[in-house]
């Protein structure tokens, strides 16, 4: 158990310092984890990201303490958030001391730009996993187009988007169409 | 601002932002906008827009990084040990709640039809994030390069994302060297 915690430690706090471009940066490493620890199957973390997201909280937070929940129970859940914003906690101070000069360094600024392009990346091959693991049916793939078309319309407040899609599924329950 | 602001009160603001926080990215400006600034005084809407750009290019959650930087504009290190703690508190007991009952929640059939349309939502909030990075990241070939190579070795490959990272920032820094070095000759 204290080898689990101290992986579960340090897994986290990479996190923390390879993520960026916010909570959702964090799903391919949590993928990744998967892969190489086992801590919770694939089901497990597309539910964690389907609750973390209509759950208050920053989604990057909730989804940490809920793969730490999974992992190892109540203590997993709070070191695995504790480690996933100790490298916030230094970078900002850093950067605060450095008077926000740092954005304007070569270097630095070489880094970011390399870096959002890959966070971009990453995050579209979640999405195809998503869509690989989720549509499976045509009633699916008929609420994902209207989601998509809505999409350009509505812009972004998740909660719509949550509310209507589960309305959808009960409506189906009840009238009885088949979907997986 | 002359007198010191109490430690008690930056964790409870940023308890209260927690608590009202949903959905990721740029949700928690209009909030903070609304309590730290409106309510607080705390910082200027200049201050909360630089933090936001800043949050946005550092690694880590964007919500967590905004609060450690307006943390430590009040109170330096113990004001941002103070915002961070705020702002996990209430996911992190909301989530083991939660976790607790999962299980015996995902049983009841009218949830599994829930959570069908739900994870097909997210699909679409993973795609709207996506455009919003994009947006600000894919700007010229070089990083085109880097986000193809990144969505291939991820998906296809299942390379893992930290050798990603450091491969397309070895990538991205040598290209921006290179551009330099013609640039001066």
């Amino acid at each position: 158990m204290l080898n689990t915690l101290f992986y579960l430690i340090y897994e986290f706090f990479k996190i923390g310092f390879f993520s960026v471009g916010g909570g959702y940066a964090t799903m391919p490493f949590l993928y990744q984890l998967i892969h190489d620890y086992g801590w919770y199957t694939t089901d497990e973390l597309t539910n964690m990201i389907a609750i973390s997201m209509i759950t208050p909280g920053p989604v990057g937070v909730n989804m940490a303490t809920f793969a730490g929940f999974k992992t190892l129970g109540i203590i997993g859940s709070v070191l695995a958030t504790i480690a996933l914003i100790i490298p916030s906690f230094f970078f900002v101070i850093l950067i605060s001391k450095l008077l926000y000069k740092f954005n304007e360094n070569f270097w630095v600024k070489s880094v970011l730009y390399s870096l959002k392009p890959a966070g971009c990346g990453l995050l579209t091959a979640v999405g195809l996993g998503f869509i690989r693991d989720n549509i499976k049916c045509f009633p699916a793939v008929c609420l994902l187009l209207f989601l998509f078309i809505i999409s350009f319309k509505f812009k972004k407040n998740p909660l719509y988007y949550f509310l209507f899609a589960a309305i959808i599924g009960i409506l189906l329950q009840i009238i009885g169409i088949k979907f997986v | 601002m002359s007198e010191k602001v109490a430690l008690k009160d930056i964790y409870f603001e940023f308890l209260l932002l927690g608590i009202q926080l949903l959905g990721g990215g740029y949700v928690i400006v209009p909030l903070m906008q609304k309590s730290i600034i409106e309510k607080r005084h705390w910082i200027t809407s200049e201050e909360l827009t630089n933090f936001y750009a800043l949050s946005q290019s550092i690694p880590g959650i964007i919500a967590v990084n905004i609060s450690a930087f307006t943390g430590y504009k009040l109170r330096k290190k113990s004001g941002t040990l103070a915002a961070l703690l705020g702002i996990i508190t209430s996911p992190v007991i909301t989530i083991i709640i939660i976790a607790c009952i999962v299980d015996k929640l995902l049983q009841i059939s009218y949830i599994q039809s829930v959570f069908w349309g739900v994870r097909i939502a997210v699909i679409i909030l993973i795609y709207l994030s996506i455009k919003e990075m994009w947006l600000s990241s894919i700007k010229d070939i070089t990083s085109w390069i880097i986000f193809t190579f990144a969505c291939i070795a991820s998906f296809f490959l299942k390379i893992s994302p930290v050798v990603i990272i450091i491969l397309s920032v070895m990538f991205g820094v040598l290209v921006k060297y290179i551009q330099k070095r013609k640039n001066k000759c």
